[in-house]
């Protein structure tokens, strides 16, 4: 006889996420989410990793999923909170291999300070839910999570609860799924969520929202469990089990796949049945939306909204309303498909006039040099964004605030090597990039950083930051020294003059070579801060050839003519232009020296 | 589509030419007329050389910041004077500064045209236009950065404020040192008469 397993649902979704495929787990530990990792990490075929907290875990699994690996990410409920920025937009990104965020609530709160119930989240973010009863479906649906990851380019939250997580039974082992690596491929539209692609993934966002809940209606995870009563529950994950036990002969519309809610298997089981209720704990999530089809049902009425329930409380709430007459019914309304707004017009002939990197900007010499070496940058947000559009093409990803050495950690760990270099401005660094540094040291990751250092947060009309001490009052406080700041995390750090476009090379250069973790700090005062002109930049048009080097750093004081590139007034005389030339056509004569 | 009364006027232009202040001052001179005022911008691209715009109504009663079309658009650039036609109402009138070229990334780069014909575009769209050269008219005034405020002078013969209202909304938003010169652009853009009337 073959030897059933007996796992915890933590257990059994660790090793479903093996038998998936999945090839790096990480996470933040908290009750009752914990034991997910602490078993991955026994297991073979998978990296894992407890990160510094759950917006950093998520990140990192998006740098692995961007890289090319099954990827999952764990955490208790309230986890997922310190997780919403990046999980909200990377649901408009979507992924390349599958994504699944793993959320444990605790209904009752053994160990919590609340008691959120998470599917809001999936209802939120319009990624797909799944939600196992007991282990072996909580193995079983790993498999399903990552194909839907891929299938719909979403991440998938599995919702569990406590007592899935920590409840036992036996799981029956299966064939593993044999999944192909994904090569990583630049997609800037799809990665870099700036307003003009954010807009358009935006519109994908809801169509396919359509799509996973006509896959809901198909799902075999959702299933119309026939009963011999006039009585039908519509149930999830462990109410799903007290339901089934208080009620054995009514019919269940069991949900495996809870959001989107397949709304005609609602219907059909209301042609079944002439009373309907609705068992879950915590929210009335899916009584809602059942009321919203127009139907009558009993849930919240009946079953109290907080802590946990179990067979008792299920029965004692819903027996005085089995012997009421029932209720009478109107025809169900069927939600409407999602309609978004029309397509943006761009007038007809008319040049776009987009954003660009300023005259003598910083962040253009550090894109410069990164380009040359080949690394994929995952970038972060501020000015420096912008150099993602053409023609520097200089950021392969933007998620959120603070995500790029997350993302840059999970993207080298999935590949094993240095593949990518976190870029992230000063501001941002302060808000939340300190911790994925710190996570990078305890997880030995081997990458770059570099902290595009303007002294402000510049974007947004440069305000004050820590570094910089300035108060809203412009009151000069304290500052915060990020050289220090990385030196005692135990990162090897540099402080380049940005303006040094040799020097700034030679840092990366080295950096790149070096083995390990290392910040380069691009230091430069914002050019709008600043606005001194270094010198000017001379065109010898004997020499300019129009091969387009200098016109590639996307600069908007560099115009090509005829016969040679020509400067514009507003040339601040950064000299980088100066530098990418190979024919020696452009010179800068210094400011104060006679030409 | 009727909206109550209120008077709608876009200033659209290219980062750092003035559009908020210019907005400003026309949402003061709208106040010191005795009319409700709301006004909205989309600033977060203003000094990343991105296009700009700023949205000023006013009537008796207003309700929202923004409207779908503005009965009249006030542009410092000619480029965006084009693009600003699709948000004109039909009859509506356009004040341009046609004059004021800031040539865009990709027509430096010779992946685009830089597009030149305001006049033409206007009649097929049924708007009037008011062509204004205000860089010179500001230059004459004393100041080439007063571009937007020679706009506001040629726009002012369309918009139902007295003289001692748009003075008031001059006063109260520009600082002395520059006020003066700013009279001077004011009043020059008010002397500028439409080239073209709205061809029936």
């Amino acid at each position: 006889m073959e030897r059933q397993l007996f796992f915890s649902g933590n257990e059994a979704i660790a090793h479903g996420a093996v038998r998936a495929g999945a090839g790096f787990a990480c996470g933040y530990p908290g009750t009752p989410s914990s034991e997910i990792v602490e078993t991955t990490a026994r297991l073979k075929g998978i990296r894992s990793q407890w990160c510094v907290n759950e917006k950093v875990a998520l990140e990192t699994a998006v740098g692995a999923s961007l890289a090319g690996v099954r990827s999952m990410v764990t955490m208790k409920h309230v986890g997922l909170n310190v997780a919403a920025d990046p999980f909200m937009t990377l649901s408009l990104t979507g992924v390349n291999a599958g994504l699944v965020v793993v959320s444990a609530d605790d209904p009752g709160m053994h160990s919590s300070q609340n008691e959120q119930d998470n599917r809001a989240f999936a209802k939120f973010a319009k990624v797909p839910m799944l939600e196992p009863a007991d282990s072996q479906e909580a193995y079983d649906f790993m498999a399903e999570a990552f194909s839907l990851s891929e299938e719909f380019d979403t991440p998938v939250l599995l919702r569990t609860t406590t007592r899935v997580s920590h409840g036992r039974g036996q799981v029956l082992p299966r064939v593993p799924v044999d999944v192909p690596r994904r090569e990583y491929a630049r997609d800037i539209s799809k990665y870099v969520m700036v307003p003009q692609f954010a807009r358009l993934r935006n519109r994908l966002v809801l169509e396919r929202l359509e799509k996973l809940r006509r896959r809901a209606e198909q799902s075999p995870l959702n299933v119309l469990e026939a009963g011999t009563s006039d009585f039908g529950i519509i149930a999830s994950g462990v109410a799903y089990t007290y339901a089934r036990e208080a009620f054995p002969k009514a019919w269940f519309l069991k949900l495996g796949m809870s959001h989107p809610l397949p709304c005609a298997k609602v219907v059909r089981l209301y042609e079944q049945v002439s009373r309907v209720a609705v068992v879950e704990e915590l929210d009335p999530f899916f009584e809602e939306q059942v009321r919203a089809l127009g139907l009558p049902v009993v849930g919240k009425a009946a079953i109290p909204w907080d802590g946990e329930l179990d067979q008792e409380v299920v029965f004692r709430a819903l027996e005085p309303y089995l012997l009421r007459k029932p209720p009478r019914r109107r025809r169900p309304v069927l939600p409407p498909a999602p309609r978004s707004t029309d397509p943006p017009k761009p007038a007809p002939g008319l040049p776009v006039r987009p954003p660009v990197l300023c005259p003598g900007c910083s962040h253009r010499s550090v894109f410069s040099a990164l380009r040359r070496r080949r690394l994929a940058p995952m970038g972060d947000i501020g000015c420096y964004t912008l150099g993602a559009l053409p023609p520097l093409l200089a950021m392969d990803s933007c998620l959120c605030m603070g995500a790029s050495i997350g993302m840059m950690a999970g993207f080298n760990v999935a590949l094993g090597e240095k593949a990518a270099v976190g870029v992230i401005g000063d501001s941002t660094f302060f808000h939340s990039g300190v911790t994925p540094l710190i996570d990078a040291v305890y997880n030995g990751v081997e990458g770059m950083v570099v902290i595009l250092d303007n002294r402000t947060t510049a974007m947004t009309g440069h305000q004050g930051h820590p570094g910089s001490g300035l108060r809203p009052d412009r009151e000069q406080g304290p500052s915060v020294d990020i050289q220090r700041l990385c030196e005692g995390i135990g990162v090897r750090c540099v402080t380049v003059d940005a303006t040094d476009h040799a020097a700034l090379d030679a840092a990366v250069a080295e950096e790149a070579g070096a083995p390990g973790l290392g910040v380069i700090v691009a230091l430069a005062p914002c050019v709008l801060t600043s606005r001194e002109k270094a010198g000017e930049v001379v065109v010898d048009e004997d020499r300019c050839n129009l091969c387009g080097l200098c016109l590639d750093l996307g600069c908007p004081s560099i115009a090509p003519g005829d016969d040679a590139v020509s400067i514009l007034e507003t040339c601040t005389g950064c000299g980088l232009c100066v530098e990418v030339c190979r024919r020696g056509a452009l010179s800068l004569v210094e400011a104060g020296s006679c030409p | 589509m009727p909206l109550n009364g209120t008077t709608t006027v876009s200033l659209v232009g290219v980062g750092g030419q003035g559009i908020l202040l210019g907005a400003a001052i026309l949402a003061e001179t709208a106040s010191f007329a005795g009319l409700q005022v709301k006004a909205s911008e989309v600033k977060g691209m203003a000094q990343r050389g991105g296009s700009v715009l700023s949205t000023v109504r006013f009537g008796a009663r207003v309700w929202s910041p923004v409207g779908p079309r503005a009965d009249v658009v006030i542009a410092t650039e000619l480029l965006e004077g084009i693009r600003g036609l699709a948000l004109l109402r039909p009859q509506g009138t356009m004040v341009c500064a046609t004059s004021t070229r800031v040539t865009p990334g990709s027509v430096l780069r010779r992946e685009e045209e830089y597009p030149d014909d305001l006049a033409g575009e206007a009649r097929r769209r049924r708007v009037r236009l008011v062509e204004v050269d205000a860089e010179g008219l500001a230059r004459a005034a004393g100041t080439s950065r007063a571009v937007n405020v020679a706009l506001l002078g040629a726009a002012s013969a369309v918009l139902p404020f007295d003289p001692h209202h748009w003075r008031a909304g001059l006063e109260a938003v520009l600082p002395d040192r520059i006020l003066e010169v700013n009279l001077r652009a004011f009043e020059l853009g008010r002397a500028v008469v439409p080239t073209r009337e709205v061809e029936s």
